[in-house]
């Protein structure tokens, strides 16, 4: 019983700390997603292409990256617009905006310096 | 709240909508239109595959209803933290507070939406009457179904229009995509259409619309009135300057002559009188707000 609610415990750390990380890199990776696209893209196409680099769907799940796609069209590094579809109602295509780039060039150099500070850190702590 | 596995399309729309229980109307339709539009996506991409067996994976790529929900409460609290027009600071005295409507930029925007309100309000009062006399008129011919459709769906795309107005002028949450048609290709067409004339949105979307005329002659003309009043008043020692003597003319009847040396006296009048109308502007504006929000979005 003990070890049950101990091994919970864990799982719900590891929760907690995998959604903490990617508070921070969902917008890195859907910038990087669209700048990567060679048409637009609407939402569902978007949460797919995630899952076609790999791990993508176990680290982060796909209903939380729309939200995200919304608030990085409100800050115009993403543009958007509504085309009809066939199979349903009108879907939004978004395409990465000029400040977008900039915006993903300078996230990138952030990240891999983040990156590469963590990983001489996690060196050093395990011989 | 029912944690169980949803097994429809319908069943995990439901249980987000619970677990978003309490969050703006606005968020909750949003969340809910992605949320079918990506489970109607996978539907769609696997024709080989039923809907149970899509739902039973859906909590480890689409994430589970309470998964969803607090990505959409986390993400909606930082946007609008980012976005939100700065508060102008809370004055102590009493006076201080009356006036520092001045340095609200939410009072000036509210002004403007006040002006524009008169304009809008004509055109979907106009839109309403016309559309709805032509589908009661045309309702005998063959074509007044149709027609009657068309132009309850324009109220819903003049909804979203609205809804953008207001948000960016009034700071009020309203959703940014419609509500979902859910699954509508498959099922019969007399089906949808009575969904239309049973949606108690269509209808308080109409009653809204014209009730913006009415409330736009109000905004209208409090806006006019005080506005002209209150500049005339803060100006009148220029207008002094010109013509050396000015009366009031009430009803023909020249009340009184004032001497120059007192008209600042109706300057400092005159700007208490702007800041009563940006006073009216915001309350105006915060009745249009929760008046659209009440109308136009569906209860969460």
């Amino acid at each position: 019983m003990a070890t049950e609610t101990e091994d919970e415990a864990l799982q719900g750390q590891q929760r907690k700390f995998q959604k903490e990380l990617n508070a921070g890199i969902v917008s890195l990776v859907l910038l990087s997603i669209m700048a990567g696209a060679r048409e637009p893209l609407y939402g569902y196409q978007i949460a797919k292409q995630m899952e076609h680099e790999g791990i993508g769907t176990a680290i982060m799940k796909q209903g939380t990256l729309y939200p995200v796609l919304r608030s990085l069209c409100a800050a115009g590094l993403l543009d958007s617009k509504v085309e009809p579809s066939v199979s349903g109602p009108p879907r939004r295509y978004y395409h990465i905006t000029e400040a977008g780039q900039t915006v993903l060039a300078q996230w990138k150099n952030a990240w891999v310096t983040t990156r590469d500070f963590v990983d001489a850190i996690l060196r050093g702590s395990t011989p | 709240m029912s944690n169980s596995v949803p097994r429809s399309i319908q069943e995990y729309l439901d249980q987000l909508r619970a677990e978003l229980a309490g969050a703006d109307p606005a968020l909750i339709q949003d969340a809910l239109y992605d949320a079918e539009e990506y489970l109607r996506g996978e539907l769609h991409a696997h024709p080989d595959k039923s809907e149970e067996q899509i739902l039973a994976a859906i909590a480890t790529t689409y994430g589970a209803p309470e998964e969803v929900a607090e990505a959409y409460r986390n993400t909606e609290a930082k946007v609008q933290l980012a976005l939100r027009t700065p508060r102008p600071r809370k004055r102590e005295s009493l006076i201080g507070r009356f006036f520092s409507v001045y340095a609200d930029p939410r009072a000036y925007t509210s002004l403007l939406f006040m002006l524009l309100a008169f304009v809008t309000g004509i055109f979907y009062f106009v839109w309403a009457i016309t559309g709805t006399a032509l589908s009661i008129g045309l309702m005998v011919l063959i074509i007044g179904l149709p027609f009657c459709l068309l132009f309850l769906s324009s109220t819903r795309l003049l909804s979203l229009v609205e809804g953008r107005i207001v948000e960016v002028l009034l700071g009020v949450r309203m959703p940014r995509r419609p509500v979902h048609p859910g699954n509508g290709n498959s099922r019969p067409l007399m089906e949808r259409v009575k969904e239309v004339f049973t949606d108690p949105r269509t209808w308080s979307t109409l009653f809204y619309m014209v009730l913006k005329l009415p409330l736009g002659i109000v905004d209208f003309v409090i806006f006019v009135f005080l506005g002209s009043l209150s500049l005339s008043l803060i100006f009148m020692p220029i207008e002094m300057g010109f013509s050396h003597d000015i009366w009031f003319d009430i009803g023909g009847y020249d009340v009184f002559n004032v001497p120059w040396i007192v008209t600042p006296i109706f300057t400092v009048l005159g700007i208490v009188l702007l800041a009563v109308l940006m006073h009216l502007a915001r309350g105006m504006g915060w009745l249009h707000g929760h008046l659209a929000k009440a109308l136009l979005v569906k209860a969460g």
